[in-house]
Protein backbone atom coordinates (compact mmCIF):
# COMPACT_ATOMS: atom_id res chain seq x y z
CA UNK A 1 0.00 0.00 0.00
CA UNK A 2 3.29 2.00 -0.40
CA UNK A 3 3.22 4.01 -3.83
CA UNK A 4 5.85 6.07 -5.15
CA UNK A 5 4.60 9.01 -3.36
CA UNK A 6 4.19 7.74 -0.16
CA UNK A 7 7.49 5.86 -0.75
CA UNK A 8 9.37 8.90 -1.85
CA UNK A 9 7.74 11.13 0.87
CA UNK A 10 9.15 8.52 3.92
CA UNK A 11 12.62 8.38 2.28
CA UNK A 12 13.47 11.99 1.85
CA UNK A 13 11.40 12.77 5.95
CA UNK A 14 13.91 10.09 6.90
CA UNK A 15 16.73 12.37 5.21
CA UNK A 16 15.17 15.54 6.42
CA UNK A 17 15.61 13.98 9.88
CA UNK A 18 19.09 12.56 10.62
CA UNK A 19 20.41 16.05 10.67
CA UNK A 20 18.23 16.92 13.57
CA UNK A 21 18.80 13.68 15.51
CA UNK A 22 22.23 14.68 15.34
CA UNK A 23 21.98 18.53 16.57
CA UNK A 24 19.63 16.73 19.15
CA UNK A 25 21.72 14.37 20.38
CA UNK A 26 24.92 16.68 20.37
CA UNK A 27 23.11 19.86 21.90
CA UNK A 28 21.21 17.08 24.81
CA UNK A 29 24.88 15.84 25.24
CA UNK A 30 26.05 19.80 25.74
CA UNK A 31 23.41 20.68 28.49
CA UNK A 32 24.17 17.93 30.24
CA UNK A 33 27.67 17.85 30.39
CA UNK A 34 27.44 21.63 31.26
CA UNK A 35 25.38 20.87 34.00
CA UNK A 36 22.24 23.14 32.96
CA UNK A 37 19.60 23.83 34.89
CA UNK A 38 15.68 23.64 33.25
CA UNK A 39 15.19 26.93 34.01
CA UNK A 40 18.42 27.99 32.01
CA UNK A 41 17.51 25.64 28.99
CA UNK A 42 14.08 27.23 28.70
CA UNK A 43 16.08 30.46 29.21
CA UNK A 44 18.01 29.80 25.85
CA UNK A 45 14.97 28.18 23.68
CA UNK A 46 12.41 30.18 24.81
CA UNK A 47 11.74 33.15 22.02
CA UNK A 48 14.40 31.83 20.14
CA UNK A 49 13.02 31.12 16.13
CA UNK A 50 15.93 29.03 15.36
CA UNK A 51 15.09 26.31 17.91
CA UNK A 52 10.93 26.85 16.90
CA UNK A 53 12.38 26.12 13.38
CA UNK A 54 14.49 23.26 14.53
CA UNK A 55 12.07 21.17 16.50
CA UNK A 56 9.06 22.49 14.12
CA UNK A 57 10.69 20.99 11.54
CA UNK A 58 11.62 17.72 13.62
CA UNK A 59 8.06 17.35 14.13
CA UNK A 60 6.91 17.96 10.82
CA UNK A 61 9.22 14.97 9.54
CA UNK A 62 8.61 13.12 12.02
CA UNK A 63 4.79 12.88 11.84
CA UNK A 64 4.88 12.31 8.52
CA UNK A 65 7.76 9.59 8.36
CA UNK A 66 5.95 7.81 11.19
CA UNK A 67 2.42 7.52 9.52
CA UNK A 68 3.56 6.76 6.60
CA UNK A 69 5.10 3.55 8.53
CA UNK A 70 2.27 2.83 10.66
CA UNK A 71 0.28 2.71 7.68
CA UNK A 72 2.02 0.00 6.56
CA UNK A 73 1.49 -1.70 9.28
CA UNK A 74 -1.62 -1.13 9.91
CA UNK A 75 -2.08 -2.72 5.95
CA UNK A 76 -0.08 -6.00 6.95
CA UNK A 77 -1.46 -6.74 10.00
CA UNK A 78 -5.23 -5.90 9.47
CA UNK A 79 -5.54 -5.68 6.27
CA UNK A 80 -7.58 -2.32 5.83
CA UNK A 81 -7.17 -0.87 2.68
CA UNK A 82 -8.55 2.42 1.00
CA UNK A 83 -10.45 5.04 2.59
CA UNK A 84 -10.29 3.40 6.62
CA UNK A 85 -6.38 3.30 5.86
CA UNK A 86 -5.97 6.84 4.40
CA UNK A 87 -8.22 8.61 7.09
CA UNK A 88 -6.09 6.54 9.45
CA UNK A 89 -2.88 7.63 8.08
CA UNK A 90 -3.83 11.07 8.16
CA UNK A 91 -5.37 11.35 11.51
CA UNK A 92 -1.90 9.60 12.84
CA UNK A 93 0.16 11.94 11.32
CA UNK A 94 -2.38 15.63 12.44
CA UNK A 95 -2.06 13.57 15.64
CA UNK A 96 1.70 13.79 15.67
CA UNK A 97 1.60 16.91 14.14
CA UNK A 98 -0.51 17.72 16.94
CA UNK A 99 1.44 16.33 20.21
CA UNK A 100 4.34 17.34 18.76
CA UNK A 101 3.54 21.03 18.22
CA UNK A 102 2.32 21.26 21.61
CA UNK A 103 6.02 20.24 22.99
CA UNK A 104 7.81 23.07 20.82
CA UNK A 105 5.48 25.47 21.82
CA UNK A 106 5.81 24.67 25.21
CA UNK A 107 9.57 24.66 24.95
CA UNK A 108 10.28 28.22 22.66
CA UNK A 109 6.85 30.06 23.16
CA UNK A 110 5.15 29.89 25.93
CA UNK B 1 4.66 -27.22 -4.03
CA UNK B 2 5.54 -26.71 -0.88
CA UNK B 3 7.68 -29.24 0.88
CA UNK B 4 7.83 -29.54 4.80
CA UNK B 5 6.69 -25.97 5.28
CA UNK B 6 9.22 -24.82 2.59
CA UNK B 7 8.40 -23.91 -1.47
CA UNK B 8 10.32 -25.58 -3.93
CA UNK B 9 11.09 -27.09 -7.31
CA UNK B 10 9.07 -29.93 -6.80
CA UNK B 11 10.13 -32.20 -9.56
CA UNK B 12 13.42 -31.05 -9.45
CA UNK B 13 14.31 -31.54 -5.64
CA UNK B 14 15.50 -34.97 -4.58
CA UNK B 15 13.85 -35.95 -1.54
CA UNK B 16 16.76 -36.78 0.04
CA UNK B 17 17.64 -33.07 0.42
CA UNK B 18 14.35 -32.09 1.73
CA UNK B 19 13.25 -35.08 4.67
CA UNK B 20 12.50 -34.43 7.39
CA UNK B 21 13.80 -37.19 9.93
CA UNK B 22 12.32 -39.61 8.34
CA UNK B 23 9.18 -37.58 7.08
CA UNK B 24 7.71 -35.34 4.48
CA UNK B 25 4.70 -33.45 4.08
CA UNK B 26 3.59 -31.61 1.04
CA UNK B 27 1.05 -29.08 0.61
CA UNK B 28 0.53 -26.39 -2.37
CA UNK B 29 1.72 -23.68 -2.97
CA UNK B 30 1.42 -20.46 -0.48
CA UNK B 31 -0.29 -17.56 -1.61
CA UNK B 32 -2.15 -18.73 -4.77
CA UNK B 33 -5.90 -19.51 -4.40
CA UNK B 34 -5.59 -24.37 -3.79
CA UNK B 35 -8.03 -25.78 -6.56
CA UNK B 36 -7.98 -29.22 -5.27
CA UNK B 37 -5.14 -30.97 -3.29
CA UNK B 38 -2.01 -29.75 -4.61
CA UNK B 39 -3.57 -27.85 -7.16
CA UNK B 40 -2.88 -23.98 -7.42
CA UNK B 41 -4.65 -21.39 -9.74
CA UNK B 42 -1.74 -19.45 -11.27
CA UNK B 43 -4.11 -16.56 -12.50
CA UNK B 44 -3.55 -14.44 -10.14
CA UNK B 45 0.79 -14.47 -10.66
CA UNK B 46 0.55 -14.23 -13.99
CA UNK B 47 -2.19 -11.84 -14.08
CA UNK B 48 0.53 -9.41 -11.98
CA UNK B 49 3.01 -9.82 -14.53
CA UNK B 50 0.76 -8.27 -16.81
CA UNK B 51 0.07 -5.39 -14.03
CA UNK B 52 3.60 -4.99 -13.76
CA UNK B 53 4.09 -4.15 -17.55
CA UNK B 54 6.06 -7.36 -18.19
CA UNK B 55 5.16 -7.53 -21.94
CA UNK B 56 7.41 -6.77 -24.90
CA UNK B 57 6.79 -3.15 -25.84
CA UNK B 58 8.75 -2.97 -29.41
CA UNK B 59 10.98 -0.47 -30.40
CA UNK B 60 10.22 -1.35 -34.15
CA UNK B 61 8.43 -3.80 -36.43
CA UNK B 62 8.89 -6.77 -37.99
CA UNK B 63 9.90 -5.12 -41.39
CA UNK B 64 12.72 -3.50 -39.54
CA UNK B 65 16.45 -5.26 -39.30
CA UNK B 66 16.47 -7.45 -35.99
CA UNK B 67 17.99 -4.97 -33.83
CA UNK B 68 21.66 -5.77 -32.24
CA UNK B 69 22.57 -6.90 -28.57
CA UNK B 70 26.12 -6.87 -27.87
CA UNK B 71 25.99 -10.09 -25.17
CA UNK B 72 29.00 -8.12 -23.14
CA UNK B 73 27.26 -5.18 -22.68
CA UNK B 74 26.86 -4.02 -19.22
CA UNK B 75 22.79 -3.72 -19.59
CA UNK B 76 22.83 -6.92 -21.09
CA UNK B 77 25.22 -8.47 -18.50
CA UNK B 78 23.02 -7.06 -15.87
CA UNK B 79 19.90 -9.11 -16.55
CA UNK B 80 21.79 -12.18 -17.87
CA UNK B 81 20.67 -14.30 -14.64
CA UNK B 82 17.26 -12.80 -14.44
CA UNK B 83 15.85 -13.51 -17.42
CA UNK B 84 16.42 -17.37 -16.56
CA UNK B 85 12.98 -17.22 -14.37
CA UNK B 86 11.09 -20.06 -14.96
CA UNK B 87 7.80 -18.43 -13.50
CA UNK B 88 7.81 -21.47 -10.96
CA UNK B 89 5.68 -18.96 -8.82
CA UNK B 90 7.79 -20.22 -5.95
CA UNK B 91 9.46 -16.87 -5.16
CA UNK B 92 5.46 -15.61 -4.95
CA UNK B 93 4.97 -18.35 -2.93
CA UNK B 94 7.83 -17.66 -0.21
CA UNK B 95 7.17 -13.94 -0.12
CA UNK B 96 5.57 -12.74 2.90
CA UNK B 97 4.82 -9.21 1.73
CA UNK B 98 2.27 -11.11 -0.92
CA UNK B 99 0.90 -12.83 1.92
CA UNK B 100 0.03 -9.69 3.74
CA UNK B 101 -0.55 -7.60 1.51
CA UNK B 102 -2.58 -9.61 -1.53
CA UNK B 103 -2.50 -6.43 -4.21
CA UNK B 104 1.54 -6.76 -4.16
CA UNK B 105 2.92 -7.37 -7.58
CA UNK B 106 5.49 -10.15 -6.32
CA UNK B 107 9.03 -10.49 -6.91
CA UNK B 108 8.69 -12.69 -9.86
CA UNK B 109 6.39 -9.80 -12.07
CA UNK B 110 8.56 -7.45 -10.79
CA UNK B 111 11.76 -8.71 -12.05
CA UNK B 112 10.30 -9.51 -15.28
CA UNK B 113 9.49 -5.52 -15.31
CA UNK B 114 13.35 -4.89 -14.35
CA UNK B 115 14.23 -7.17 -16.88
CA UNK B 116 12.33 -5.52 -19.48
CA UNK B 117 13.36 -1.79 -18.02
CA UNK B 118 17.17 -2.77 -18.72
CA UNK B 119 16.37 -4.21 -22.24
CA UNK B 120 17.88 -2.11 -25.21
CA UNK B 121 14.74 -3.08 -27.62
CA UNK B 122 12.07 -2.52 -25.14
CA UNK B 123 10.56 0.94 -26.45
CA UNK B 124 8.67 1.93 -23.00
CA UNK B 125 10.69 2.42 -20.05
CA UNK B 126 8.42 5.22 -18.40
CA UNK B 127 5.34 2.74 -19.02
CA UNK B 128 7.18 0.11 -16.85
CA UNK B 129 8.11 3.13 -14.22
CA UNK B 130 4.39 3.56 -13.91
CA UNK B 131 3.48 0.05 -13.59
CA UNK B 132 5.60 -0.51 -11.04
CA UNK B 133 4.98 2.54 -8.50
CA UNK B 134 1.24 1.80 -7.49
CA UNK B 135 -0.08 1.49 -4.58
CA UNK B 136 0.58 -2.42 -5.40
CA UNK B 137 4.34 -1.94 -6.51
CA UNK B 138 8.04 -2.34 -6.12
CA UNK B 139 8.25 0.14 -2.90
CA UNK B 140 6.18 -2.33 -0.71
CA UNK B 141 8.99 -4.82 -0.69
CA UNK B 142 10.74 -5.09 2.66
CA UNK B 143 14.22 -6.70 1.62
CA UNK B 144 13.70 -9.41 3.14
CA UNK B 145 14.71 -11.92 0.57
CA UNK B 146 13.04 -15.03 0.95
CA UNK B 147 12.33 -14.73 -2.91
CA UNK B 148 16.17 -14.67 -3.26
CA UNK B 149 16.76 -17.50 -0.87
CA UNK B 150 13.88 -20.08 -2.24
CA UNK B 151 14.27 -19.45 -6.06
CA UNK B 152 15.31 -22.79 -7.56
CA UNK B 153 17.46 -21.45 -10.28
CA UNK B 154 19.21 -18.85 -7.64
CA UNK B 155 17.91 -15.54 -9.09
CA UNK B 156 17.69 -12.50 -7.25
CA UNK B 157 14.55 -10.86 -7.38
CA UNK B 158 15.16 -8.80 -4.40
CA UNK B 159 18.18 -7.07 -6.09
CA UNK B 160 15.75 -6.30 -9.25
CA UNK B 161 13.45 -4.72 -6.88
CA UNK B 162 15.54 -2.63 -5.26
CA UNK B 163 16.96 -1.16 -8.74
CA UNK B 164 13.27 -0.86 -9.64
CA UNK B 165 13.13 1.31 -6.69
CA UNK B 166 16.29 3.58 -7.71
CA UNK B 167 14.84 3.94 -11.12
CA UNK B 168 11.57 5.10 -9.81
CA UNK B 169 12.94 7.29 -7.56
CA UNK B 170 15.01 9.08 -9.48
CA UNK B 171 12.02 9.09 -12.34
CA UNK B 172 10.04 10.76 -9.73
CA UNK B 173 13.09 13.42 -8.63
CA UNK B 174 13.60 14.03 -12.24
CA UNK B 175 9.92 14.40 -13.49
CA UNK B 176 7.52 14.05 -10.03
CA UNK B 177 5.81 10.92 -10.93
Amino acid sequence: MLDIRLYMLQRLSALFMAPFVVVHLAVMTYAIQGGLSTAEILGRTQGSTFWILFYGGFVVAVSIHAAIGLRVLAHEITGVTGMWLAAFTWVLCLAFLFMGMRAVIAVTVL
Amino acid sequence: MTVNGTPRWTCRTHVKKVLNGNKLTVGPLRNLPVIKDLATDMDPFFEKWVAAEGVHHPSSTRADPIEKIDPQSSARVEIDSAIECINCSICYAACDTVTDSPSYLGPAALQRAWTLLKDAKDANRQTILDAVSGSGGCHNCHSQGSCAVHCPNELNPMKAIADLKRATSLSFLKGGR
